[in-house]
């Protein structure tokens, strides 16, 4: 898959802010170092109607995490997501 | 988060974060899901899923994954999962909540049969922050007998759809529709799309921020649109049929991690030296 990057945009808006090719909003251009959207498709890993890869990682409290064994038989959603402290 | 405890579904995040930073944020934030490290995104290589966009000399960026969440069931079977296009939005916690217990398109079904079809619309939050994508839900009720109309539709008939007013900061995604059966027409042979019984719609929605309006210190947005419709049995058609909606909803931005400036206005979190670490971690 050819990856590119989305780099339509304008400023538009408040002073310094800018507008994607999506209308949405930022204080940071499209093609910012932190703001990279593809333009097109992407890999979104794991297709629906496959068993979810096994996930052990540490979690907030330093404990190591199976997310299978963990999740005790019960429906889960698992988000991954930028960062927490960005 | 007490919705998922209540439903009885587990919520993990996972990020290129260290375990700290995960620890500092979930105490400022009183976030009780569970918060897993990957500071060498072993998990988020392992899923395909790493950000290849950035390039691995980049710090502190390089790592993080194409945003996007899964739902499994409790098999462990992924029963949906949602990436969007544009990493501004992200799927808010109904619509993951709605997956993991099925109930994208189930229809309670009526106290007593219906003579003409109804809609109920509502939107699925009470709060639209900024970049968080909620579902416009419409659930119409079908009396036995008649049908409604996917997508495609010939000339001359009206697919059941959602519209919403194209207004400066509202932002619309692809209709969410469960599949269609199929009719064919004993005169022509064509084949039509239709929906048999009650049937739920589903438009991803959100707002990006330039369309809030803010009074006595709170801020809205209104969303207003119309769904459409047209009911028909084997014999004839009705008229095409419209239905307003109008929602004014409580509106706002994403608290964030305290980065610098917000100092007493956004949680606590040591932000500052865990960015410092996410730099310097790979020097």
């Amino acid at each position: 898959m050819d990856i590119r990057v989305d780099t339509r945009g304008r400023e538009s808006g408040p002073p310094g802010y800018f507008e994607d090719a999506d209308n949405f909003l930022m204080p940071l251009a499209p093609n910012t170092k932190s703001r990279r959207i593809p333009d097109g498709d992407f890999p979104t890993g794991p297709e629906v109607g496959t068993r979810l890869p096994e996930v052990v990682a540490v979690d907030q409290h330093g404990h190591s995490v199976d997310l299978h064994a963990d999740r005790g038989g019960q429906p889960a959603v698992l988000v991954f997501s930028r960062s927490a402290v960005w | 988060m007490d919705a998922f405890d209540a439903a009885g579904v587990k919520l993990y995040t996972l990020s290129y974060d260290e375990a700290d930073a995960l620890a500092d944020y979930s105490k400022a934030m009183g976030a009780t899901f569970t918060m897993l490290s990957d500071p060498n995104s072993d998990v988020i290589r392992a899923f395909g899923i790493l950000n290849t966009l950035i390039p691995p000399d980049e710090h502190p960026w390089y790592g993080i994954p194409f945003p996007g969440a899964y739902v499994i069931d409790a098999n462990g079977v992924i029963v949906a999962k949602f990436f969007e296009h544009n990493f501004g939005a992200r799927t808010g916690p109904e619509r993951l909540l709605d997956a993991a217990l099925g109930r994208r398109f189930e229809v309670e079904p009526a106290a007593s049969p219906a003579e003409q079809v109804s809609v109920d619309v509502i939107l699925d939050a009470d709060r639209l922050l900024s970049g968080s994508i909620h579902e416009i839900v419409a659930t119409f009720r079908v009396p036995e007998g008649q049908h409604l109309y996917g997508e495609p539709v010939p000339d001359g008939l009206v697919a059941a759809t959602i519209e919403v007013d194209d207004v400066l900061g509202i932002i619309t995604f692809a209709l969410v529709a469960p599949p269609t059966s199929q009719l064919t027409l004993a005169g022509s042979g064509e084949t039509l799309e239709i929906y048999e019984g009650d049937v739920v719609l589903r438009l991803p929605i959100a707002q990006n921020g330039r369309t809030m309006e803010k009074v006595d210190g709170k801020r809205y947005v209104d969303i207003s649109g119309r769904v459409r419709w047209q009911a028909c049995d084997d014999v004839e058609c009705g008229l095409p049929q419209s239905q307003s909606f109008d929602f004014r909803i409580e509106a706002g931005f994403p608290v964030l991690g305290d980065m610098g400036p917000g100092v007493g206005r956004v949680p606590e979190m040591n932000g500052a030296a865990h960015f410092q670490k996410l730099i310097d971690r790979r020097k």
